[in-house]
């Protein structure tokens, strides 16, 4: 049978910093093959383990990886072009794994993304033969090192183990953190894995692992790479057999993702409504009837709607959660380009706005002399806008937590622009408080304000969504 | 080059100083009624060419970082950090002298209804950002992607600012600046605000040169630190 490509790189270059890290580099991974990357700390192994996975910005060149469907597909290249991965197994260097995930939800959400037909029985026999089952119910948080580098290495073989199909896998010093029977578990399960056709690039320092490789390159020198080949036996080791592929679901899996881990641990919610209830209950008690009568309506407009806007502007819990253990580069390598755009969606605050701007209202109307009942009933319109105000407020944190060091950078900064919608929305509920609710579309109707408010939300998050794919 | 930006930042920052010198001796004090603090006034001489000089800042860092996207060369990178470094110093001049000519002339400091004051001020913003950014960020190129995107970004923000003030100014009327068609510019206001001008715009000329060499010079130590550690490594 004919061995076919997994993975093609031509010209590759990169940069970090303002090093060259790699230079006019060619190379092909092929169906049945270990190659592992081998050279100094800080020569590249990482670097090009990464962007073979389409994780970094290339200076010149392009990756190919093999797609069931449509032959060799493009994942990246220097024009800037990136398309999703086709079903993978990732480890990398950091587990990638938040601590709020439960063991046996790790293994489902890996073999979702990556299309492979399981039910509970797999996910635990996967388990057992890393001596993991009885943790199964566990948090990852609450495993010691050892394990949880074991669930990480696993989570990388399983969506080759369980395809039919030949899979490519890549490992970031898998041993690091393995006990000798893990690793020597470790080491079986790569010689099997590649006798069923799958292709593993793994990058390491461990001679154990070096030593069953079929190919190695080696880094030297910084920007020199050299090749070399090594005969090694057929494997006899046994492992789980492989399953039915079936359709695969990216996205929604990181919506799930997310949703579980704001169920078991409320951060998000909790994080936003402190802020958002206090700026409530302050304007409530130092804000009399007589003052808002003397500022006006626009005065008491805003302070209904200042603490939605208060909860939608703090930074999403998400954020935090992508930054443990690299959870999100492997959320990022798995999703592709429409990552940013789905977390921006799922990251931004989609229950509060309602509930508390309805919550300002009742509580805040108190003090309002006469106040039109039917206002009560349109409220949910500026409810709705704020959700886009939210959405784009979650952009402008994600971009800024591409920086590498994002907790040293003021967001706050480019936040202000948010300002503006907020404006149009105080204009939009003072006109319905005044004159009640109206549909015309001209700029003394809360439509047209809100549709405004609406629109330049839309904008800032398209602007910070899209720029940095391009 | 480096003398050229020296001597241009000298000549610059001595015609500022002669602007202020002049708007408090020579400029005629302006009539009140309408102006409620003529006084206040002379403050435009260093308001106005601080905001053209950083309109051209910003331009800056908008080449700088469409350059840097497009080229990704070291000229673009440099070209960037220069604007985006002169951008938050005239910037801050903007938003700075605005306010209290503001509170002086208006009695509020900011004015949600002024194009050009909530422009700077968001732009001010964002070079704040990305100078903030720089200096704690390790230096690569996903970095430089990401800050340039903020710096594009800020560009992306100036029609949204304009269509946003422009729908509140007509909903709420705008603090009025006295103005007056018969008279216009006096003409001793026009020589000085116009040597204010110059002066600025050479000022900036100057401190960009200067920039520009020490962000190239910089990147020079950082390649020999790199050639330093690589020797270490192997």
């Amino acid at each position: 049978m004919e061995v076919q490509t997994l993975i093609q790189i031509s010209g590759l270059e990169i940069h970090r910093g303002n090093r060259l890290i790699i230079s006019d580099f060619d190379f092909e991974l092929s169906e049945g093959e270990v190659v592992t990357l081998v050279g100094p700390n800080g020569c590249g192994k990482t670097t090009l383990l990464e962007s073979s996975a389409g994780m970094h910005t290339i200076s010149s060149g392009s990756i190919y990886w093999r797609d069931d469907l449509s032959g060799m597909k493009l994942v990246r290249d220097s024009d800037g072009r990136r398309n999703p991965l086709p079903p993978m197994g990732l480890t990398l260097q950091k587990n990638g794994i938040s601590g709020e995930e439960t063991v046996q939800e790790r293994m489902k959400t890996v073999l979702t993304v990556s299309g492979c037909d399981f039910d509970d029985i797999k996910v635990q026999e996967l388990l057992d033969c890393w001596g993991l089952k009885h943790r199964s119910s566990d948090r990852v948080s609450q495993l010691s090192g050892g394990l949880a580098r074991r669930l990480s290495v696993l989570s990388g073989l399983a969506p080759a183990l369980l395809s039919k199909k030949s899979r490519v896998v890549l490992l970031d010093e898998p041993s690091e953190g393995l006990d000798k029977s893990a690793k020597l578990l470790l080491i079986n399960w790569l010689r099997a894995l590649i006798s069923r056709g799958h292709g593993i690039i793994v990058a390491t320092h461990d001679s154990d692992l070096i030593s069953i490789a079929d190919r190695i390159l080696k880094f030297s020198n910084g920007k020199e790479v050299n090749l070399s080949s090594q005969p090694q036996p057929e494997s006899n080791f046994i492992i789980p057999n492989s399953t039915n592929n079936v359709p695969i679901k990216k996205v929604s899996s990181l919506f799930n993702w997310a949703y579980r881990m704001e169920k078991r641990n409320p951060i998000d919610t909790i994080n936003r409504l402190i802020p958002a209830i206090l700026a409530l209950l302050l304007s409530h008690a130092l804000v009399s009837e007589d003052e808002i009568s003397i500022v006006g309506t626009d005065f008491f407009s805003a302070l209904i709607l200042l603490p939605s806007f208060i909860s939608v502007v703090i930074p999403p819990a998400l954020i935090s959660r992508y930054a443990e253990e690299n959870c999100g580069r492997w959320w990022s390598a798995v999703i592709g380009p429409k990552f940013r755009l789905s977390s921006s969606i799922i990251g931004s605050s989609i229950l509060l706005p309602i509930p508390l701007i309805y919550l300002s209202w009742f509580i805040l109307s108190d003090n309002l002399a006469s106040v039109d009942d039917s206002v009560v009933y349109w409220l949910w319109l500026p409810c709705l806008v704020m959700y886009f105000v939210a959405i784009a407020a979650s952009s402008l944190h994600l971009l800024v937590s591409d920086l590498r060091r994002s907790g040293a950078s003021v967001v706050s900064l480019l936040l202000l622009v948010l300002v503006w919608p907020f404006i149009e929305l105080v204009d939009s509920l003072e006109m319905i408080i005044l004159n009640g609710m109206s549909w015309g579309f001209s700029l003394e109707e809360p439509i047209f304000m809100m549709f405004l408010a609406g629109t330049i939300s839309l904008l800032v998050w398209i602007v910070s969504v899209y720029l940095p794919e391009a | 080059m480096k003398y050229y930006g020296w001597g241009l930042t000298c000549i610059g920052g001595a015609g500022v100083l002669l602007t202020a010198i002049m708007g408090y001796t020579y400029a005629p004090l302006v009539q009140s009624p309408p102006f409620r603090s003529p006084e206040a006034y002379r403050i435009l001489f260093w308001h106005v060419p601080f905001a053209w000089t950083s309109f051209l800042s910003f331009c800056l860092l908008f080449i700088g970082a469409i350059s840097w996207f497009l080229k990704r060369k070291e000229w673009g990178w440099n070209l960037f950090c220069t604007g985006s470094d002169l951008g938050l110093l005239f910037g801050l001049g903007v938003v700075i002298s605005g306010p209290i000519w503001g509170s002086a002339e208006w009695g509020v400091p900011w004015d949600w209804g002024d194009l050009r004051l909530n422009t700077f001020g968001l732009l001010t913003a964002v070079a704040l950002f990305i100078v903030l950014s720089r200096k704690a960020q390790p230096d690569g190129i996903e970095t430089r992607d990401t800050l340039s995107t903020v710096g594009l970004f800020g560009f992306a923000l100036v029609p949204i600012t304009a269509v946003a003030t422009t729908v509140y100014q007509k909903r709420h009327p705008s603090v009025v600046i006295a103005e007056s068609s018969e008279t216009g510019l006096d003409p001793k206001m026009l020589e000085v605000l116009i040597l204010g001008v110059i002066s600025f715009w050479i000022l900036m000329a100057g401190l960009s040169l200067l920039t520009y060499i020490s962000y190239k010079m910089e990147y020079e130590l950082r390649k020999l630190l790199d050639k330093i550690d690589e020797e270490v490594v192997h």
